[in-house]
């Protein structure tokens, strides 16, 4: 099949995404023709009803076909005086690659980069182009690698040769942009439902009766199955795409080697699965730490700060390069695997360019630093800035402090019902001492099994939760008086620098307090030398 | 208009006419059932009742065996918090150095500790270093980790019953241990406790010959030392059938008769019968171990604490090879009692056993009278 035969049939699959409603809005008015026509009048009503009731998801859904403009252009615009050694790169790319170079380049947040097109009729027609490039990605790559996945994306509207397949690629993308929406607006009614319900099951609370389980199955039903029809003919289209896009990318692979080189084409696809897990676990366990406590790190360091992580735990990205993804990332992802793509690429003769000089890619901004700042301004919300900003050692101290503090809440308030008192350390040990720590620790939380427990299974359910409650609250305290500290550590998890010796005597102390004959005096002696 | 009704009624009409057809089926399937199968039923009824046989609500499913008067009043005591009866029966078993029914003892006690303990805590601190309640604390801790654990398989037990029972189960060591020290020179009873934690926390062969060499040097042909390491060698906890066999043959070669260890190959095989039809057990050898059983259960000391867990597994058997007459008269011997193998592993422990016993009882007046 020719290049131009395969964009005509792109085109006319195209077209029937759009037909596809029009389509049915026709079967439902020759349905209630036919009923004028034939039915009696009775039914005749009601059949006009039921399809008034199928039309509106589908002429709303018809209205969801134009693509969302706002997510089209995000993060920090660059201009050529801002970024010149940027610019001058990706415009010596573009030319490699023989396609237009981008109209604007902006910096994102996102461990990603990528170049879109705001299409124009009905995406048949290329308008503004766009690079979006994710610091953290940049953070992460060399310069040559950085290249690569540059005349990578390029190359999707490149290759002057088959110059209509870009029809391809933008239906690609117009199809999944589609049906993704579909889902967001049949998730955001549903939580909208659960929302209500629950506000509902408040006041019925609030006025001491019982409350019903929230139910949301029905709701968003017609949305759903309006996604449900444009979902079945997405995945036609992307079958019928697909064998062609995945030579695409293969072939889009090749122009980033012939450009960038075999070497770090290969590497940069190997590193990108790497990073992107190294990205999930940095936004959660560094970045965003201490929200709870109300904490951000430092200016620039929120996203910038995955490279603190990436230089600190070389052996663990080293193994996630090994490891390459064998499975494509998503039915509707026009990429072959990675695995696949690497193999392929790995598989070229050798270029000789493995030698050539590969500095970090952040080296291409002008001045790092402040380009992380601004795209942490625009990406973050305007709740998120207003955190205190503190330094690393500082941030990852004070959260985890509130999160042991937090953990031991239930026993604090359990302690300070049973006792009747303020629910202190001492106000638990002497508890324990006194034999009621097994009265306290009914009144934790529990699992099932646990509660289906009774007499000394029930304490043994009961038994680590209590020692964990307790360890907590000995933490705090150690805390509290100056003994212990939180550590920041990039290569593993942080932990509780606490005096010498009581690191070792600690767990034996705490077994003793929650033991079946509990024993208190360990604990009190550790407390009592610090 | 017309054509549009019939389109919609025809699939209902159809729809209740089938459902008619299959009801009306089912029906008529019952009666004929019943009206086969009742007499046959009822002969059995019959003469189950002329044996003296009772019906399957009234089978006890705790108990393999009537439970000695003594034993009864300990349990009850101690569930009001009373520990004198239980310890005056240990005490009792260790003077007489009657290994046997000290373990089978610690068995029913321990089940009774590991629910509430605190007529055992009151023990410990009235008599510190008692043997019979360090046996009873090791042993029943043990019980408890399984309880933690729950019955279920691994795939529904949770994370946090898997950690209380390797916890809980890992403390029994040094239980153990105490319970060694302080026990009557001689006693094995510690160590067929350590079994199952070994068991449990699935120790290695080596640890296991270790425990092994404590019993045998003290009591070679203890029953419930020997059932519980032919479990640890069966293939589902930590070795194979042919190891769990080999240990089962070997047992039963060395011991005199009356020591009930010729059970031991037929458990060995039927811990690892996966097979839906009785040809395997109705082999020679099956037939020569099932006969070797039967001589050792008429050797037997009629006292004997495990005699009817044995005649259990025989009638078992002598079911499965279809000579009713001996199947009967074990039935008949353990009547009224239905906890132990085979009964303990079905869902309905009391109607499997009456199902047996009613076929062999039936079979058995069929060969009487020809």
């Amino acid at each position: 099949m020719g290049a131009s035969v395969r964009a005509l049939r792109a085109l006319l699959l195209l077209a029937g995404f759009y037909l596809l409603g029009l389509a049915m809005l026709a079967v439902l008015a020759g349905v209630d023709w036919a009923a004028a026509l034939w039915a009696p009048s009775s039914l005749a009503v009601k059949l006009y009803v039921v399809s008034a009731l199928l039309a509106v998801p589908i002429v709303r859904g018809m209205f969801m076909l134009r693509t969302p403009k706002d997510d089209a252009a995000h993060g920090v615009l660059v201009t050529d005086a801002q970024e010149p050694r940027l610019w001058q790169e990706v415009r010596e790319l573009a030319a490699q690659v023989g396609t237009r170079a981008p109209d604007e380049i902006r910096l994102t947040a996102d461990m990603n980069a990528s170049v879109s097109e705001e299409a124009r009729f009905l995406g048949l027609l290329g308008g503004t182009r766009r690079l979006h490039l994710g610091l953290p990605l940049v953070s992460g790559l060399t310069e040559a690698q950085l290249r690569a996945v540059l005349a990578h994306e390029m190359g999707h509207y490149g290759n002057a040769d088959t110059r209509l397949s870009a029809i391809t690629v933008r239906g690609r993308v117009q199809v999944a942009r589609t049906i993704a929406h579909f889902e967001e607006r049949a998730g955001g009614k549903v939580a909208k439902e659960r929302a209500r319900q629950e506000r509902k099951n408040e006041k019925k609370l609030a006025k001491g009766k019982k409350a019903k389980e929230v139910d949301t199955t029905g709701v968003g039903l017609t949305y759903r199955s309006m996604a449900k029809v444009y979902k079945a003919y997405g995945h036609f289209y992307l079958r019928a795409t697909l064998a062609g896009s995945r030579r695409q990318e293969l072939a889009a692979d090749l122009a980033a080697a012939r450009i960038a080189g075999r070497d770090a084409t290969a590497s940069a696809l190997r590193e990108i699965p790497a990073l992107d897990s190294a990205h999930d676990f940095y936004m959660n366990a560094y970045a965003t730490l201490g929200v709870g406590a109300g904490l951000l790190p430092p200016p620039g360091e929120v996203f910038g700060g995955i490279r603190h992580l990436l230089a600190a735990r070389a052996g663990e990205l080293a193994e996630l390069r090994r490891e390459l993804p064998t499975e494509p990332a998503s039915p509707y992802d026009s990429h072959p695997p990675i695995a696949e793509r690497v193999a392929r690429l790995e598989a070229l003769p050798d270029d000789g360019r493995a030698s050539e000089p590969a500095g970090p890619a952040l080296g291409l901004l002008a001045d790092p630093g402040a380009a992380l700042v601004a795209v942490e301004q625009a990406s973050l919300t305007p709740e998120a800035l207003r955190l205190r900003r503190v330094d690393w050692p500082e941030l990852v101290h004070v959260s985890m402090t509130a999160h042991f503090a937090q953990e031991a809440e239930p026993l604090r308030r359990a302690t300070a019902e049973v006792t009747d008192g303020d629910g202190s350390l001492d106000a638990l040990l002497n508890a324990l001492d006194l034999g009621v720590g097994w009265e306290i620790a009914d009144r934790l939380p529990k699992s099932d099994q646990a509660g289906a427990a009774k007499g000394r299974a029930a304490r043994e359910f009961a038994r680590p939760v209590l020692r964990r409650g307790l360890s907590r609250m000995v933490a705090g305290e150690l805390i509290d008086r100056g003994a212990a500290r939180w550590e920041l550590s990039w290569s593993e998890s942080a932990s509780l620098r606490m005096p010498p010796g009581h690191e070792d005597d600690l767990p034996a102390a705490l077994d003793a307090a929650v033991a079946d004959h509990p024993d208190t005096a360990p604990l009190r002696r550790l407390l009592a030398t610090v | 208009m017309k054509i549009l009704l019939w389109v919609v009624l025809t699939p209902v009409v159809l729809l209740v006419l089938g459902a008619g057809v299959y009801f009306l089926k089912a029906i008529v399937e019952g009666a004929i059932e019943g009206w086969r199968s009742d007499p046959g039923a009822e002969e059995a009824a019959e003469r189950v009742a002329a044996l003296g046989l009772l019906p399957a609500e009234r089978q006890h499913t705790e108990l393999s065996a009537p439970q000695p008067r003594a034993m009864t009043v300990a349990v009850a005591a101690a569930r009001a918090g009373d520990w004198a009866p239980a310890a005056a029966l240990l005490d009792g078993t260790a003077a007489a150095r009657d290994w046997e029914r000290r373990t089978a003892y610690v068995e029913k006690l321990a089940d009774v500790a590991a629910e509430d303990d605190a007529w055992l805590t009151a023990w410990e601190a009235a008599r510190p270093d008692d043997p019979g309640a360090a046996l009873l604390r090791a042993r029943s801790s043990v019980f408890l980790a399984w309880k933690v654990r729950g019955a279920k398989r691994a795939r529904y037990t949770t994370a946090e019953q898997f950690e209380g029972f390797h916890r809980t189960l890992a403390r029994t060591r040094h239980e153990h241990a105490r319970a060694a020290e302080l026990a009557v020179p001689g006693d094995p009873s510690p160590y067929v406790g350590e079994i199952w934690t070994a068991i449990g926390l699935g120790a290695p062969h080596e640890e296991m010959h270790r425990i092994w060499n404590d019993i045998t040097s003290r009591a070679p042909h203890h029953y419930e030392a020997h059932f519980s390491a032919l479990q640890y060698w069966c293939g589902k906890w930590h070795g194979s059938e042919a190891l769990a066999r080999a240990f089962a043959v070997k047992a039963a070669a060395e011991a005199p008769p009356g020591a009930l260890m010729t059970v031991f190959p037929l458990i060995a095989h039927f811990e690892h019968d996966e097979s839906d039809s009785a040809d395997v057990d109705r082999t020679p050898e099956m037939y020569a171990a099932v006969d070797a059983a039967l001589a050792d259960a008429a050797a037997a000391d009629p006292d004997h604490p495990r005699l009817a867990e044995v005649r259990h597994l025989l009638a078992y058997y002598l079911y499965l090879q279809e000579r009713w007459e001996p199947a009967l008269e074990q039935f008949r011997l353990v009547d009224g009692y239905v906890d132990a193998l085979p009964w303990r592993y079905r869902g309905d422990p009391a109607g499997e056993f009456c199902r047996m016993r009613d076929e062999a009882a039936v079979n058995a007046a069929g060969e009487v009278t020809p």
